[in-house]
């Protein structure tokens, strides 16, 4: 579940939400699109908690994002799963290490951690480039393997911010049945895209962001 | 627990990756704790020496010139039941005059002439060592100067309170001094590993965005800092023992007055100085690890 109620969100003078509304229920799959700079980014990093809104009520699942305490941000971060638009993989470890490092930080079992990382390399087509370094990866091959960064948590929340915009046409159909699946299973999914080949026909709801705020809302 | 292998192999991978960086921290520790080591040795000694001045001192009591055996014979068990005096001893009026003769050797006719013998009987008293403080003593001979049989007591005043500046005065310097190198010592961890965890800054965001507490992206750094420290203990402690052994073992041959000052360091030592360094590096890691935010 997303909840924004009324949030305002500037940088410095640059107002980029406003009266900005939006509600996702849980379980659902839903997009957000509009044009570049329109804030698409800046409406995930503030789900996620890594901006601050100036004003306005948001909830996550069972949070409540804009009363959260420093101490308790680690936690609901390690209860959401995300693809950041920049990938922030790390540069000195191997694609097999960034991955296993979500679950580290839930401090499973290394015997654990090992199984479930080939296996969603294996579901993004990645487990032959397991020891590589993300530098030696082509933009395709990092976006997947943030996907299953994102992904090897088993988040009851996914957010993913252009997640294809590097992918080709197979690649691109192979994530979002991954997303489709992962959704199945009872994970809310919330998608930023520009792409409109990921909604169109897709039966979920599509948000249209301009204007600092949700200007239509259509099923795709 | 399993987190505590990730936590370790993360740092030892820093370490290794910033050898050069950490040698070098290491050798500014031990250094510096060679330094703090080298001043607490000189207060030490310094200390053995004024406990040996110390140790000449006495206080004089004179008697009065018609005392009574019996009341000579009770102040003398008054002295040794007072347990703030280690030693007594009795200088009669006859042998007090015998040493004057002595010492006028064959001028000692002119006091021959003498039908009485003008000198009083004295004790001499020796206090214990931690009572020697101006005040105190000074309390102390004013209440040995009532006792009755008693005519004066006379110590060495301005000895005793110069004696008392020089001790103070040092151990001030010297704390004075450790407390610098022990901060010198401490900002060298704390630049260390501040750098290091600065320049991580961007995977600490990550790791934070991931999920990861404070606890553990600061974790690593803290190791880090911990064996930088124990590592320049042990240097230190290597290079003081043999310094140590060789002072003693060659130096002393052409340089024996050196063993008088010189008091081996008791094995304990050895053992604090990593731990010192310890201490003070994760002091130092830990201030340096302050917040980074998201
Ligand atoms: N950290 C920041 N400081 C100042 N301004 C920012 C910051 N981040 C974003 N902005 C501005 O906020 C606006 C919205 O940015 P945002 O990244 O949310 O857009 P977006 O919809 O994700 O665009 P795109 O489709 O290109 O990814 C832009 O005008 C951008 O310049
Ligand atoms: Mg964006």
């Amino acid at each position: 579940m997303i909840m924004l109620a009324d949030v305002k969100k500037s940088y410095d003078n640059e107002v980029v939400l406003q009266n900005f509304t939006m509600t996702v229920s849980k379980g659902e799959f839903a997009f957000i699109t509009g044009p570049s700079g329109a804030g698409k980014s800046t409406l995930l990093k503030l789900l996620y908690c890594y901006e601050h809104a100036d004003s306005g009520h948001i909830a996550v699942d069972n949070w409540i994002v804009s009363q959260l305490k420093i101490r308790t941000v680690p936690y609901f971060r390690r209860s959401i799963g995300v693809v950041f638009q920049d990938f922030k993989l790390l540069c000195n470890k191997t694609v097999f290490e960034n991955v296993a490092l979500a679950l580290r930080i839930h401090n499973m079992e290394p015997e654990e951690i090992t199984k479930r990382v080939i296996a969603i390399l294996k579901e993004v087509k990645m487990h032959g480039k397991a020891d590589v370094y993300p530098q030696y990866l082509s933009g395709g091959e990092q976006q997947r393997v943030v996907i299953a960064r994102a992904m090897v948590t088993q988040p009851m929340m996914l957010l993913a911010d252009e997640p294809t915009g590097n992918l080709d046409a197979e690649n691109t159909r192979t994530i979002m049945r991954l997303f489709r699946e992962i959704n199945a299973r009872g994970t809310t999914v919330l998608i930023a895209t520009h792409n409109e080949d990921l909604y169109f026909g897709s039966g979920s709801r599509v948000f249209f962001l301009k204007d600092h705020h949700i200007e239509k809302e259509i099923i795709g | 627990m399993k987190i505590l292998r990730y936590f370790f192999d993360t740092a030892f991978r820093n370490i290794r990756i910033d050898k050069w960086a950490n040698l070098l921290t290491i050798i500014s520790i031990s250094i510096g704790l060679s330094i703090l080591c080298a001043f607490v040795m000189i207060t030490f000694n310094m200390d053995s020496v004024i406990q040996r001045w110390s140790n000449s001192f006495g206080l004089v009591v004179y008697l009065n010139q018609d005392i009574s055996k019996e009341t000579e014979a009770s102040l003398q068990k008054r002295f040794q039941q007072d347990s703030d005096i280690t030693e007594v001893t009795y200088i009669s009026k006859d042998v007090a005059l015998e040493e004057v003769k002595k010492s006028l050797g064959t001028n000692a006719v002119l006091i021959d002439d003498f039908n009485k013998n003008p000198l009083p009987s004295t004790f001499e008293l020796k206090i214990k060592s931690s009572l020697l403080d101006p005040l105190v003593i000074k309390k102390k001979a004013a209440d040995l100067k009532t006792l009755f049989g008693v005519n004066d007591v006379l110590y060495g005043e301005k000895w005793l309170s110069s004696l008392s500046v020089i001790a103070k005065t040092m151990k001030l310097v010297a704390i004075v001094f450790a407390c610098a190198i022990f901060i010198a010592t401490t900002f060298t961890t704390y630049n260390t590993i501040k750098i290091f965890f600065y320049r991580r800054k961007e995977e600490i965001k990550t790791l934070k965005l991931l999920g990861a507490t404070n606890t553990f992206t600061r974790f690593p750094f803290l190791i880090e800092g911990l064996f930088v420290g124990i590592t320049g203990g042990v240097v230190s402690a290597l290079f003081i023992l043999g310094l140590s052994s060789f002072t003693t073992l060659k130096v002393v041959e052409f340089m024996p007055s050196i063993k008088a000052i010189m008091a081996p360091f008791p094995l304990q030592v050895y053992l604090l100085i990593p731990v010192t360094g310890a201490f003070m590096s994760l002091l130092g890691s830990f201030i340096a690890v302050g917040k980074i935010r998201y």
